[in-house]
């Protein structure tokens, strides 16, 4: 009956058109959906009994490039990586104070010294006098304020590192129960195309946190790696372990235990290593800013703040002062502890013998802090040999500074100077790493919907649909004519 | 890659990309060029900030030396114009006082007498001057007057001089005070120790050590204080002792213009020092800020033409955008 097999063959072909037309409606509403892979109609020549009867809907291809993908991946990792470390290195110099700002660490001991040199020229005058005091206030307030920048910083990647691992935990949750829906679907030979878009995106959300590799697995299932090689999910995912702890100061670290590093599955992971199994993205970013780049900046704060103590304390330039009192600059009203640098930047208060509000009195900058009774008002042996010790060339005795001799503002100089080159070093590092994901995220977006290619597959498929139903239409009348004979 | 489409979000993101670059460009171009400084110093000097922390920290210390040496200069001022007025009047009293010896001149060594006397208050009073409330011949006692009241210190003279019959034997005594710790420092000077070298130039002091116990002023002081002491009427009574000590006065007089010229010729050096380190100052300050405005500074035309090219190219960017938006198949069918 090769009629009613033509018959059969137009319907067949009916079906498939209206399934494409399906398609191409989905895709459309889909046009704007990140993460969603452009669906295409797999067709194929249906034969019974060796010859031809119709077409064939094989399958549903959802079109993705599995590679792109991948490196799309990768390239986000390092660069969102890169852009919390540009990010960090822009506020710490804010907060230290480039010379163009109106506040910064080299302008507070410019003006230092700016006022015991005017002091030095009226060591009688009373508002001379405020101005150092004020000056030198001005610069441990600097000081503290760029301490607490410093561990606000840290604070808050401990808060970010917390969130990264929440998601990480969260997401690898879903992804594992999605590739479980994922396996009955394509066991039973169903389309998975819309768990997979979702799967697609899940694993985007974490794409930024670590460099994450898919490796698919059989019936549709995934494993996730990074780059790095820790397994995060095959057949099981990790569970990642972190204990945020909201207020950081400058003596905890995570040797102390009063920070928390990460654990996976129970056991510890070491960041900040090079080719560190979860190096990359913004988790190991974080970290490090946490435990290295942060710290490494207090330990240059606290060394400024070491040096400039030092520099006032000296008996050589106050004879008032015995040696082992502290100077004009005090570690809250202490001396210098070398067992209690971490944070000493922070602490720094002005001595309270030269404080009018904390019972102390002006005169004593001009004739020495541990002076008894009022001297000359026109002695200022004293305030020049202490404008001295600012421009003093001095070695650094802490910060890990490279060795020589410098006075303080060349210090405080140096110490910006390296949070600025590191600032420039990421920016230019973010730079590729962004250039490389926008060409590859360009690249996959290409691979998507195309709205004017859709319109002119719609445009096909109503020609193809009209062929078929002018063959049944045909059919039809030829059938009336057979029966109406 | 095959390339069968091109996605619609792919064309969307190129474009979202270079807005976001242009439009950065633009900010920086525009704060370039309103400002006339970089908008990244740290970029401007690639991460290196020693010379541009150097030249902030120089200028800094440049402005306070300006402050230093202006005030350095009023008191050196101040001191010299005393010193000349001192020198006048030593001059002016020792030949009305060398005069007034010539024998028999009763009435007019009466006269240089009152003549020295006043004088002394008025040299005393130059002595005690101050500028900007603050006292120039006093050494480090700056709030304080350099001199007890010329009464005080005549008064101490009368006592130091009680008694004695002969010039020479007063001469002696007035020798004996004015060089004693216990006489002139104590009882007539009031200052302190002489002031410490004032900074003017980075590694550079002026010293304006004068004092009114310094050995010039004390002489003269000295001579005034002996023909003030005839009018005060010591050796009343013995014209020709009286002379001689108005003799002695003048020569005194006399004798101490050398260590006070010395010490006027000393604060003049100071005072061309002080000069030439205010200009030498003021001229590094500009030296500076021109290297400054090199290192951080954007040259105004650039900045402006290049915030004009940005412009354009934004413009550019949003009729294009505007012209593939309206691009779609669906409008034409």
């Amino acid at each position: 009956m090769s009629l009613s097999t033509s018959l059969s063959s137009a319907l067949s072909g009916l079906q498939a058109t209206s399934r494409a037309s399906e398609l191409v409606s989905t895709n459309v509403a889909n046009a704007l959906t990140d993460g969603y892979g452009r669906r295409e109609l797999e067709l194929s020549a249906r034969s019974v009994g060796g010859s031809g009867s119709g077409v064939k809907v094989t399958g549903v291809l959802r079109v993705v490039d599995l590679v792109l993908l991948s490196d799309r991946r990768v390239a986000q990792a390092g660069s969102a990586g890169a852009g919390v470390t540009v990010d960090h290195f822009t506020r710490m110099e804010s907060a230290v104070g480039t010379p163009d700002s109106s506040s910064s660490l080299g302008q507070n001991i410019e003006n230092l010294e700016g006022a015991l040199l005017a002091a030095t020229s009226r060591p009688d005058s009373e508002p001379r006098l405020a101005d150092v005091l004020e000056a030198a206030q001005g610069l441990t307030a600097q000081l503290k304020d760029a301490t607490d920048a410093v561990q606000d910083e840290r604070a808050r990647a401990d808060d970010r590192i917390a969130r990264d691992v929440a998601v990480l935990n969260e997401t690898l949750m879903k992804v594992d129960i999605l590739n479980a829906r994922i396996l009955r679907q394509v066991t039973a030979d169903r389309d998975a195309s819309a768990l997979l878009d979702q799967r697609q995106q899940l694993i985007d959300r974490i794409a930024g946190i670590v460099p994450v590799r898919e490796i698919a697995r059989d019936n549709g299932e995934v494993a996730l790696v990074t780059t790095g090689g820790a397994v995060l999910l095959d057949g099981r995912p990790a569970v990642f372990g972190f204990v945020p702890v909201g207020l950081v100061t400058a003596d905890m670290t995570v040797d102390t235990g009063a920070l928390s590093g990460l654990t996976m599955n129970g056991r510890a992971v070491t960041l900040g290593v090079s080719n560190g199994k979860m190096e990359g993205g913004t988790l190991a970013a974080d970290f490090a800013i946490r435990d290295t780049h942060a710290p490494a900046l207090q330990a240059q704060l606290d060394a400024v703040a070491r040096d400039l103590m030092a520099r006032f304390a000296d008996p050589a330039r106050d004879p008032s002062l015995a040696a082992g009192q502290p100077g004009l600059f005090t570690d809250g009203g202490a001396v210098f502890d070398s067992a209690t640098e971490s944070g000493l930047a922070g602490r720094l208060t002005i001595n309270t013998a030269a404080d009018p509000s904390q019972g102390g009195a002006l005169w004593r900058l001009r004739d020495g802090l541990g002076a008894a009774t009022l001297g000359s008002p026109g002695a200022s042996r004293i305030l020049g040999s202490l404008q001295e010790a600012l421009s003093e060339k001095r070695e650094p005795l802490s910060g890990e500074f490279e060795p020589g001799e410098r006075s303080l503002a060349g210090l405080a100089s140096d110490l910006l100077s390296r949070i600025s080159a590191r600032r420039l070093d990421a920016e230019s590092e973010q730079g590729f790493s962004s250039a490389s994901f926008n060409a590859l995220r360009n690249d996959e977006l290409a691979m998507g919907v195309d709205s004017d290619q859709q319109v002119q597959q719609l445009l096909l498929i109503e020609q193809a649909f009209g062929a078929n139903a002018k063959v049944v239409q045909t059919i039809d009348d030829m059938i009336k004519l057979l029966l109406g004979m | 890659m095959t390339v069968s489409s091109i996605g619609d979000l792919a064309r969307s993101f190129m474009l979202r990309n270079q807005t976001t670059v242009l439009k950065t460009e633009l900010d920086r171009r525009a704060f370039e060029s309103t400002t006339g400084r970089v908008q990244d110093t740290g970029r401007a000097v690639k991460g290196d900030f020693t010379s541009l922390n150097g030249i902030d920290g120089a200028l800094t210390r440049l402005a306070a030396y300006r402050t230093s040496t202006s005030e350095a200069k009023t008191f050196a001022d101040g001191m010299q114009v005393a010193l000349e007025s001192l020198g006048d009047m030593a001059q002016t009293l020792s030949s009305t006082l060398l005069l007034a010896a010539s024998p028999g001149n009763q009435t007019s060594l009466a006269t240089a007498g009152r003549d020295a006397r006043e004088r002394f208050d008025s040299a005393v009073a130059t002595l005690n001057s101050r500028i900007g409330d603050r006292s120039l011949f006093a050494g480090t006692e700056t709030r304080r007057s350099a001199l007890a009241q010329s009464d005080v210190i005549l008064d101490a003279l009368d006592m130091a001089v009680a008694g004695l019959q002969s010039a020479d034997a007063v001469s002696a005594a007035l020798d004996a005070w004015f060089s004693d710790p216990a006489g002139f420092e104590t009882v007539a000077y009031r200052g302190g120790p002489p002031l410490d070298p004032i900074a003017t130039a980075p590694g550079e002091t002026v010293s304006l050590a004068a004092t009114a116990a310094d050995p010039g002023l004390r002489e003269t002081l000295k001579g005034l204080a002996m023909g003030a002491l005839v009018d005060r009427g010591i050796l009343l009574g013995n014209v020709a002792e009286q002379a001689h000590l108005a003799r002695r006065a003048g020569e005194t007089l006399l004798g101490s213009a050398s260590p006070r010229t010395e010490l006027a010729a000393r604060l003049g050096i100071a005072q061309e020092r002080i000069a030439s380190a205010e200009t030498r100052n003021a001229a590094e300050a500009t030296s500076l800020r021109i290297v400054r405005s090199a290192l951080v500074e954007v040259d105004g035309y650039e900045a402006a033409s290049a915030l004009t090219r940005a412009e354009g190219q934004l413009d550019t960017l949003y009729a294009v955008t505007a012209r593939l938006s309206r691009l779609s198949l669906a409008n034409y069918l």
